[in-house]
């Protein structure tokens, strides 16, 4: 196999989209785990369900928007839930306690969605607008792989300017900093951590919507997203939304151009290049130094 | 001071070690194999064993990981490699395993050690999962990827005399010794100074740091001996097998060991024990009832978390047979 520029060129484009993928993923267990310090064991079965809700709203009604929107919804509702009734009851107790909790309702919710789904793997048809790829000489752009990179990007913008902009953001901001302070000042504090913890997930929801159309939905599809989740934010830093993205797109290159070269390699690659960057910055690239 | 506080708040610190427990299991575990089948009574000593040693972090400790089915894996693989590609003898594959989950332990402990608890939990995993597809793909030639490690030769003792490994029995009291031996090294460990310590850390870090002790290099030394005694549990799983499963480095298995800790009581010597006894017995007993048995384990990990949080035989001893403080002594306390 010959190794030119164009090469290069799609496969940095590949590892972009799946660096994007990546990105909503981590950023979303970054919201979760800065404001409620819980580290979302279950974030990739809610990837999962996700992927499920596209493929059932696009099998019934046959819109890929209305299956995107719906991801978000209807996960970031059973998050809503999750929070409220079994994450809850668990503030103030442990720390590790919340870690356990999603960890066995990911075990819980996989085995139900294979005893209703089965265990084939369903794939959601991918929307004719695109279909086909963008050819430009020895370049092909798959035009899905591009509609992924924007539409990050224009979550991401959302997000950023939800963030700065508006007050429910704002109050997000400060009660990851110090929620006792925000408390004081009379917000209710475990509203926001339910907000928070829903807007997480369904950017899970979401990533695993996006994601339906290239990867058949099966149950088991989220517990490796998890851990590749946490081998991206474990290499930007826990807690830092920079280093999501960061990270993010470095785990996406790497897997992309180790699946070209050395495919036997492909999935364990990103955890060399963890450990590669824990040894020479301990604290991820972006970590703050004193929080972990 | 007129006399020494003899008082400590939490449930298993009774002052003196109650090693009565240990002899009573050891015994069970002598007798088992005539009253439940000999392979089931087999894997749940190995798996006591492995959840023992993944407790020595948890519960003793305080520190959760989430990758132990790599020293689980690491074990069985070292140990089935040692005797199928190096010709070693049962005893000098054990040994292999416990080299080997001592350097796994060493590295993870060098990386992640220092760092917060939910940090080390994720860090963990991601070694297990590594090691997951490490056997899975890049080094199929050795491990045979999804069909495991196969092909070995039969199985026998030859030192300190010749035990024919094929038989559940001989398999089942060769096990027994091993597994007994480790249980009383791990009581040993967990009664001694150095088991206080760890206990100190786990109850309060802050302070213990501030009293002078050099915690790292204790959490360390904790991981040290929870990978040994993981690791060992894994050889056996290999000799008790006769084969290495892949299923053995999967994430599925942190979480198991992970629920028959908390299931038994994580804050009890004997909890982890009980919790793999139950917790293998019912799947072996039930899962043809239920089919859909991780759906059950699920919500019942579930469950435990939040109504059980100290397991079996944690519930039971703060219900019946821990020291109740009464008004006098907390005012002869506060005297002090």
């Amino acid at each position: 196999m010959e190794i030119n520029t164009s090469l290069i060129i799609n496969q940095i484009i590949f590892g972009l989209a799946l660096g994007a993928v990546y990105i909503l993923m981590a950023c979303g267990l970054t919201i979760i785990f800065g404001l409620l310090d819980v580290v979302n064991f279950a974030h990739g079965t809610f990837y999962m369900l996700g992927a499920f809700a596209t493929y059932i709203i696009v099998s019934l009604f046959g819109n890929f928007w209305l299956g995107l929107a719906f991801a978000i919804i209807v996960v970031g509702l059973i998050g809503w839930i999750t929070e409220s009734y079994l994450v809850k009851p668990l503030y103030g107790k442990d720390p590790l306690y919340p870690l356990m909790l999603t960890f066995g309702f990911s075990v819980a919710v996989i085995d139900l969605m294979r005893a209703i789904f089965g265990t084939v793997g369903k794939i959601v048809p991918l929307p004719p607008i695109f279909s086909g790829s963008l050819i430009w000489g020895e370049i092909f752009i798959p035009k899905y792989r591009l509609f992924i990179i924007l539409l990050t990007i224009a979550i991401l913008i959302l997000l950023w300017l939800f963030f700065k902009k508006t007050n429910l953001g704002m109050i997000i901001r400060a009660a990851t900093r110090d929620s006792l302070m925000v408390r004081a000042l009379g917000i209710d504090v475990p509203r926001i951590w339910t907000f928070g913890f829903s807007l997480g997930v369904g950017l899970a929801g979401l990533a695993g919507g996006v994601n339906s159309t290239i990867q058949s939905a099966l149950p088991d599809m989220g517990v490796e997203m998890t851990i590749e989740c946490f081998v991206v934010v474990v290499i930007g830093g826990l807690g830092s939304l920079g280093g999501a993205i960061l990270g993010g797109l470095i785990v996406g290159q790497v897997v992309s151009f180790v699946s070209l070269l050395a495919s036997d390699w492909s999935n364990v690659a990103i955890f060399i290049t963890m450990f590669v960057i824990l040894l020479v910055r301990t604290r991820g690239l972006f970590g703050e130094a004193g929080r972990l | 001071m007129k006399k020494a506080i003899n008082y400590k708040p939490n449930i298993n610190s009774s002052s003196k070690p109650r090693s009565l427990v240990i002899w009573i299991t050891l015994l069970i575990f002598l007798i088992g194999p005539f009253i439940i089948s000999p392979p089931l009574m087999t894997e749940i000593m190995i798996f006591g064993l492995f959840a023992l040693g993944f407790n020595i972090l948890l519960g003793h400790t305080g520190i959760l990981s989430f990758g132990h089915a790599a020293y689980f894996g690491l074990g069985c693989y070292g140990c089935g490699m040692a005797i199928r590609y190096l010709g070693y003898s049962i005893w000098g594959a054990l040994l292999v395993s416990l080299v080997v989950g001592i350097l796994l332990a060493a590295i993870v402990g060098l990386l992640a050690i220092q760092k917060r608890g939910v940090y080390f939990a994720m860090i963990s995993m991601a070694v297990a999962q590594m090691f997951y597809f490490m056997a899975l793909s890049p080094f199929k030639k050795w491990t045979g990827g999804e069909d495991g490690l196969k092909f070995i030769p039969k199985l026998s003792l030859t030192f300190p005399f010749y035990v024919d490994l094929q038989n559940p029995f001989s398999i089942y009291y060769f096990v027994y010794i091993v597994v007994s031996f480790s249980i009383i090294c791990i009581w040993r460990i967990l009664n001694s100074p150095f088991g206080r310590l760890l206990q100190a850390i786990r109850e309060n870090e802050q302070r213990t740091i501030a009293s002078g002790y050099n915690v790292t290099r204790a959490k360390f030394i904790s991981l040290i001996f929870s990978g040994l005694f993981s690791s060992l549990a894994g050889g056996l799983f290999f000799i008790y097998l006769g084969y290495g499963p892949l299923s053995s480095l999967y994430w599925l298995t942190s979480g198991t060991v992970l629920l028959m800790t908390i299931l038994g009581g994580m804050h009890t010597f004997i909890g982890p024990i009980v919790g793999a006894s139950i917790f293998l017995y019912s799947q072996n007993k039930l899962s043809w009832v239920l089919t859909y048995w991780e759906l059950v384990v699920g919500i019942l990990f579930v469950c435990l978390i939040l109504i059980f949080p100290e397991g079996i035989v944690g519930t039971i001893k703060n219900k019946y047979l821990s020291r109740k403080i009464t008004v006098e002594e907390i005012n002869e306390m506060k005297d002090l």
